[in-house]
């Protein structure tokens, strides 16, 4: 066992600035592997994006709103996805703070999406197809999962392995910046942000400090996500 | 023409084995810089190891906007496409089309090798019966054709096109006499490429395309474009528009969209007025006059405003839009009043039957608050004609008049066209069907399509012979918009091509040595000789280096040329000279009424923010990700405003029929809360016959409820001012819907966004 | 309850006063019209009551095998599609996102439930002394067992990975993990294995002395040899009968708490997470008293059948369907009770998840589904059961128990599969509808329980004899002094 700095890696999403283009979700389908399925399968409810934006109206035409909410695991420090897992499939790193999921265990009893309260757990209802040459494409950094094992959003944690490994190798430590997960480094508009939470000079540390817009989704729930979202807002001009 | 492999030397080996990966076959040309010995992996080049990561930078090629993109490759495959950081276009960003273009790459439908279209009981094209050819014989057929057809034959390009194939197929038609090719797709006509830099022209007096500084902006009052989900430049307006949003000291910028059915720039938007369509310019128009006449903001702005606009009769244009008196003049006022306030005209605007004007006029409007030319606002080009290029061999992207379009059509049914070259643009399924391409290419007797897959226009062709798609391409990009700093993007091959296509531009440059007068204009053996000669005209950059192996090298590794900081060239401070007569539209027509009771709703039609307009179909990534707005994937939808639907007893999935004057459209319905009641909206994208399994029959292609008409300028297509008639069929199917899936599509955690 | 302590009179009518005063005929008559309302004052010679259960035991008539093959049929039907779900993945199903679980952990808690009813009914009676329960357990038992083996595929039918099923449980292996106890699957698992087996055990062991009859009988073939092992070489001394009546005893007393507590960790794997309309403190008792619910209309209509098919109108009379249905319908108020406490507390809280869910239930579009559990459970019990004419009359019984098990399925499949479509982001809310996989196993679930049943019927007594023999004695101990001393009463 390597010794490993303790980091609190976390996440920042700005709502004022998600313009919902979706880069996201299609940066995290090709570094994650995670399978697009068809139509018919999207009609019976088993599409799977590990990130995601929720669209929600707000008011009546003509003043009608639509706001975007990107959504992904929100890496629960008190996750209730993970107590309920029989095989220990789903856990948490201590070190790392992080919500792991651990494809091989699984046995697929699917409980951990029931107590998901963001339901942001994906089931693999069949085996994933990635019709040649397509599959040249998939990471082989991140396991191909089949049918019937459970997927979440996992901060990119191969990304994380390789820069901690990377750091260790050449005797330094980690910088603010050097572990970026797939949504977050393509973000046009840097919505999202991503660091350490535990290095008072990372940017989502200095983001945090007295920030009056930050909140955590259902947090009433207690289950004290590592996302904090920035609360989005209206500009208006009087008369 | 013996073509066989030789040697390549030592030196030009590192070159090029610098930029790209061991083992490439680049090219079939037999020039001794091209082919690389094929080593064994046993020896792999000096910077690849097992299990890490080599990126090599190129540029996307999924839109116009010319992004930097850098793509992670491992054991000789591409995993991964991330933003160039280094590049100034989109600093390390990328959208949801760039991101998967690696599906474009290794997509099984795919071409290996040319293959002619095989007559199948007196049918020829149309058969979908493929056979194979050698490429020496395809090249033959293609080189015996041209040389009979002389001066009569035909380019269509996208103007998606590399700079160097651009600058091909223009020597190529100006040495063979044949007229001046067409560079004309429909993600360029949507955008309004070509009516911005018309109302460029007219304002300013050079043609190039208008990039907006909304990062710095405290107002900004978008006309009808989705800026951020489908505009000119998708990466670096959502680039700007977080920056925007962070303003120091906590400011976050105040954004009006005015348009008929809510995009993605309209939900961020601090406003969105659902203006009449087609009264969008007619709003600006009157926004000016109201800063005339009242003599809003700084006696500067009043009198530009003054001698830009004439007079407009602000209750008429409140009627014709919808909006109220009170709207407009608070939003003169706020424009007036803002220090760095701007007008950003959109695709949707230029669509319309006076499309050059209108867009104009909102053009008027940043020339009336003195952002032109300043270097927070409207920021022009420098490069503004080819003089002012870094290097004089460098050639823009252009994007053709609709008129022009109309003119080769013309001709093709004339019988004047003997060959027709297709590339880089499916005009069977993107342009309207009233146009008749489908009916002329019948009149054409040969026709080549350089299609990496069979589209809707390789049906109609004879011949096909497959381009490398854009990560497997050589090229470069002159960026436009440019945002201020020249950029020459470039593009190599990331991976060894993985199915047997050729570069299109190798192709014409072989069978250019066989014909005359083209030979000479076209003297380069291959395509990189011809870059390398590009790049090393190139004046010092960022990146510094002299010598032609040096400058390629560093043109590669970095994802392009653009000026170091320093040299990046100070735009003009004067504000450019106003021109003679002031702007008047005349006021939006309403429909007469024997129109209006057949055709009683607007049509909208956008850009599908993941298939553009519909080149990424064939993507299973963008096939599945969900729409942003209404969450559905894999199909087309018409969206109703919940009323409207109520009315015609329309409920959701239900398949409703678009009948305009010039075709029909079937498909389910969907209740779309932020669209006029008057407006049916359709995304463009579906609707393919060809085009790969992941493209092809699904959904439905809007284009089939247009007219063919060019606006009054002639530079555009008329494709904002259609009108349908919406009727049940009584059938039912199921939406393709992500989210919302019980029909709910209220509530949400209220502590997100407080008021 | 006291016609069953022996007094010999049916509708307690103390006013016909000493039966000494009447005259000779009307006492005839009274204690005619007892033996034939009362089991237990109808005593028949042993052989008798033996004959009327070997006969159809050894004996198939055609309606047997067809009832065979049909079942058969849909077992094994049942069977295959689990084999395609294996194959294809769970996706054959209509289970989505958010509804990860539905019909197949339905049927997990309603068979369950069916199971919990045999024992109470076994294991309570006995310990509280409720004679007329007498020829009811063996079918109770039985299928309480069935039951339970019937909802133990259902945790591996559901499971996405079935064929790894075993690294739930604790053995040791190369990932040096144990499972999960923090988990309530690995709570339910221990339990129900625990409820099973001892259920297995339970019923066995009362089963020992009939078993040796069965022997004795039937003096030779593989139903000799098989009754032979089972029976464990019981040869009815005064000794074995004396440990037969500790060893019930104890198994009775201790088998109560564990079938409380295991259908409470059913129910706990709701209540212990957050999802909303499962996190409810009353989830515990709520469960139990369904269970029972479901169970004991399980039994009435097991008992019926048997009834029927068997010819067992001698053992299976009028008052035993009264005492089943008082015992449904107390069982009814007190599920009643607790669905009234988890609707009205949320109800009172109204947090918007919450109200949503009831809405969905009352108006929304399960409502036609959560009416007729409204119905089956509460009202029409509520409204017939007082009647003894109903209580009385099997038909009706049967049909207000198929009512009941309708309205306990739905109960279950609203909680399941309804209420998981809802949470706090209204994003992905979400529906289920079956689908044929799911159907398919379903009806062949029922089948399997029919179907052992069939098989058990032919194998082993469906009545106790000697409980009721022991039944019918004790009717006739009386209390002289302090002796208990066995008295019979002969009729003529």
């Amino acid at each position: 066992m390597i010794a490993r700095t303790e980091r609190k890696w976390t996440m920042v999403v700005d709502l004022d600035k998600c313009t919902g283009c979706e880069a996201c979700v299609v940066a995290c389908h090709a570094e994650n592997n995670v399978p697009i399925v068809s139509q018919e399968q999207v009609v019976r409810g088993r599409a799977m994006h590990w990130i995601h934006i929720e669209r929600y109206w707000e008011g009546e035409y003509p003043n009608v709103r639509a706001r975007f909410i990107p959504l992904l695991c929100q890496q629960c420090q008190r996750a209730p996805c993970e107590p309920v897992c029989p095989v220990y499939a789903t856990l948490h790193s201590e070190q790392e703070n992080l919500n792991l999921q651990i494809y091989n265990r699984c046995v697929g009893t699917r409980y951990c999406q029931n107590n998901d309260p963001y339901k942001v757990r994906f089931f693999n209802f069949f085996d994933p197809v990635f019709d040649e040459p397509l599959n040249e494409q998939l990471n082989p950094d991140v396991t191909v999962r089949s049918a019937g094992v459970m997927e979440k959003c996992t901060f990119c944690v191969q990304r994380i392995r390789r820069a901690e490994e990377r750091a260790l190798v050449e005797g330094r430590a980690l910088q603010d910046g050097e572990v970026v997960p797939a949504c977050v480094e393509t973000c046009p508009p840097s919505a999202l942000v991503f660091g350490d939470l535990l290095d008072a000079s990372s940017a989502v540390a200095q983001l945090l400090q007295n920030n009056q817009r930050a909140f955590r989704l259902l947090g009433h729930l207690g289950t004290e996500p590592s996302i904090y979202y920035l609360k989005g807002g209206t500009s208006r001009v009087g008369a | 023409m013996g073509i066989g492999p030789m040697r390549i030397g030592r030196r030009t080996f590192l070159q090029i084995g610098a930029a790209s990966i061991a083992g490439a076959v680049l090219a079939g040309c037999e020039h001794p810089r091209r082919w690389v010995h094929l080593e064994p992996y046993v020896r792999p080049p000096e910077e690849q190891l097992a299990g890490v990561a080599t990126w090599y930078a190129s540029t996307c090629r999924q839109c116009p906007a010319g992004c930097g993109i850098v793509v992670r490759i491992m054991n000789g495959r591409a995993l991964k496409i991330e933003g160039n950081p280094e590049h100034p276009l989109n600093r390390g960003k990328l959208c949801a089309r760039g991101q998967a273009g690696l599906q474009l790459l290794y997509n099984p439908d795919r071409l290996s090798g040319p293959v002619q279209q095989e007559q199948v009981g007196g049918q020829g094209r149309g058969s979908r019966r493929f056979s194979p050819l050698s490429w020496d014989a395809a090249l033959n057929a293609l080189y015996s054709k041209l040389q009979a057809a002389g001066s009569r034959f035909a380019i269509w390009a996208g103007s998606n096109t590399s700079g160097h194939l651009v600058d091909l197929f223009q020597r190529f038609a100006q040495a063979a006499g044949a007229p001046a090719p067409l560079f004309y797709d429909l993600y360029s006509a949507l955008s309004g490429r070509r009516a911005l830099r018309e109302a460029d022209r007219t304002l300013l007096g050079d043609e190039q395309l208008p990039a907006y500084d909304v990062g710095h902006a405290d107002v900004v009052l978008s006309f009808g474009g989705n800026v951020l989900g489908t505009g000119l430049s998708t990466v670096r307006y959502g680039v700007e528009y977080g920056a925007f949003r962070g303003q120091p000291l906590g400011k976050r910028g105040y954004l009006v969209q005015i348009e008929p059915r809510m995009s993605i720039t309209g939900a961020v938007a601090d406003r969105w007025l659902p203006a009449r369509p087609g009264s969008e310019a007619r709003v600006a128009q009157a926004l000016a006059w109201i800063i005339a006449d009242q003599s809003l903001g700084s006696p500067d702005r009043a009198a530009r405003a003054r001698a830009l606009v004439g007079e407009t009769d602000v209750g008429q244009v409140a009627a014709e839009s919808g909006l109220s008196v009170e709207d407009l003049e608070r939003l003169a006022r706020t424009f007036a009043a803002a220090e760095r306030p701007l007008a950003l005209p959109g695709g949707w605007v230029a669509g319309q039957p006076n499309g050059g004007e209108a867009t104009t006029v909102i053009q008027a409007l940043n020339l009336i608050a003195g952002m032109a030319g300043q270097p927070d606002g409207a920021d022009w080009n420098p490069m503004t004609t080819s003089q002012d290029l870094p290097s004089s061999e460098l050639v823009r992207p252009l994007t053709s008049s609709f008129s022009e379009v109309q003119d080769l059509v013309e001709r093709m049914r004339a019988g004047e066209v003997q060959v027709l070259l297709v590339h880089g643009a499916n005009p069977a399924f993107s342009l309207p069907d009233a146009l008749g391409f489908a009916d002329a290419v019948q009149h054409v007797p040969f026709v080549v399509s350089f299609s990496p897959l069979v589209d809707e226009t390789a049906l109609h062709a004879d011949l096909i012979l497959p381009d490398r798609t854009y990560l497997e391409s050589w090229g470069y990009d002159v960026v436009s918009p440019n945002f201020g700093v020249p950029v020459v993007s470039s593009q190599q091959p990331v991976v060894t091509p993985v199915f047997d296509a050729r570069s299109t531009a190798d192709v014409l440059l072989t069978v250019a040595r066989g014909i005359e007068p083209v030979s000479v204009a076209l003297p380069w053996s291959d395509e990189v000789a011809l870059l390398q000669d590009v790049i090393a005209s190139l004046p010092a950059g960022a990146f510094g280096g002299s010598g032609r192996d040096v400058l390629w090298a560093r043109f590669l590794q970095h994802g392009g040329w653009w000026p170091a900081l320093s040299g990046i060239p100070s735009l003009a401070t004067a504000p450019p000279a106003l021109p003679g007569a002031p702007i008047q539209l005349a006021p939006t027509a309403a429909p007469s009424a024997q129109l209006a009771q057949e055709y009683p709703y607007h049509l909208y039609l956008y850009l599908s923010d993941l298939l553009s307009d519909g080149r990424g179909a064939n993507q299973p990534w963008l096939q599945g990700t969900p729409d942003p707005m209404t969450t559905v994937s894999w199909q087309t939808w018409v969206e109703l405003h919940p009323d409207t639907a109520r009315e015609l007893g329309v409920q959701e999935g239900d398949i409703v029929r678009l009948t305009s004057a010039h075709g029909e459209l079937e498909a389910p319905a969907y209740l779309y809360p932020a669209i006029r009641p008057d407006t049916v909206a359709v995304p463009i994208g579906q609707g393919h016959t060809d085009g790969g399994r992941y493209a092809r029959d699904r959904g439905a292609n809007p284009m089939a409820l247009l007219g063919a008409e060019a606006d009054g300028s002639g530079d555009n297509l008329v494709w904002a001012s259609g009108r349908v008639s919406v009727t049940r069929t009584g059938q039912r199917t199921a939406l393709a819907r992500f989210g919302n899936r019980v029909g709910v599509t209220e509530g949400f955690v209220n502590e997100a966004f407080p008021g | 309850m006291s016609v069953h302590r022996g007094d010999g009179l049916a509708d307690g009518n103390p006013a016909d006063g000493n039966p000494a005063d009447q005259a000779p005929s009307e006492v005839t008559d009274q204690a005619r019209q007892a033996r034939a309302r009362y089991l237990l004052l109808d005593e028949r010679p042993m052989p008798d009551l033996v004959a009327q259960l070997l006969g159809p035991m050894q004996r198939a008539g055609p309606l047997y095998w067809l009832l065979f093959a049909v079942l058969g049929c849909m077992v094994l039907v049942a069977g295959g599609v689990w084999i395609y779900q294996m194959w294809w993945g769970i996706g054959i199903t209509g289970l989505n996102r958010p509804v990860m679980w539905a019909v197949y952990i339905a049927n997990f808690v309603y068979f369950i439930g069916i199971g919990v009813a045999g024992t109470f009914i076994s294991a309570v009676l006995r310990v509280l002394r409720f004679q007329w329960r007498a020829p009811i357990t063996r079918a109770a038992e039985t299928l309480t067992v069935f039951a339970l083996a019937t909802s133990g595929l259902f945790p591996l039918i559901h499971l996405g990975r079935t064929w790894k099923f075993y690294w739930m449980l604790p053995y040791p292996n190369q990932r040096r993990l144990w499972p999960s106890y923090h988990s309530a699957l690995l709570w339910d698992l221990t339990a129900i294995l625990t409820y099973l087996t001892s259920s297995v055990l339970f019923a066995w062991l009362v089963m020992i002395p009939d078993l040796a009859t069965v022997r004795d009988r039937i003096a030779r073939g593989w139903r000799h040899r098989l009754m032979n092992v089972l029976a464990l070489g019981w040869r009815g001394t005064e000794g074995e009968w004396s440990h037969l009546k500790t060893a019930t005893t104890i198994f009775s007393l201790a088998i109560i708490p564990v079938m409380i507590l295991m259908h409470s960790i059913v129910g706990w794997d709701f209540a212990m997470t957050i999802q909303a309309g499962w996190q409810s403190t009353v989830f515990g008792p709520y469960f139990v008293s369904g269970a029972l619910l479901s169970g004991a209309a399980a039994v009435i209509i097991v008992l019926a059948v048997a009834r029927k098919t068997l010819h067992l109108e001698y053992f299976l009379r009028a008052e035993h369907f009264d005492g089943m249905g008082r015992f449904l319908l107390v069982l009814s108020l007190a599920w009643a009770y607790f669905y009234f406490n988890d609707v009205l507390v949320p109800w009172y809280g109204q947090l918007p998840v919450d109200k949503t869910i009831l809405q969905l239930f009352t108006s929304g579009r399960a409502a036609p589904l959560w009416s007729l559990m409204v119905f089956s459970n509460l009202v029409l019990p509520a409204a017939t059961l007082w009647s003894r004419r109903v209580r009385t009359s099997i038909p009706a019984m049967v049909v207000i128990s198929i009512f009941v098990n309708i309205g306990m399925y739905l109960e279950r499949y609203l909680i399941v599969a309804v209420t998981l479509g809802r949470n706090e982001l209204p994003f992905d809310w979400g529906a289920y509808v079956p689908h044929l996989p799911e159907i398919l196993i379903t009806v062949g679930a029922f089948s399997l329980i029919g179907f052992l049943f069939l098989v058990f019927v032919k194998l082993f007594p469906i009545i106790p004899i000697w409980e009721v023999r022991e039944g019918q004695m004790k009717q006739g101990l009386r209390r002289i002094g302090r002796d208990l001393v066995p008295t019979r009463v002969d009729p003529d």
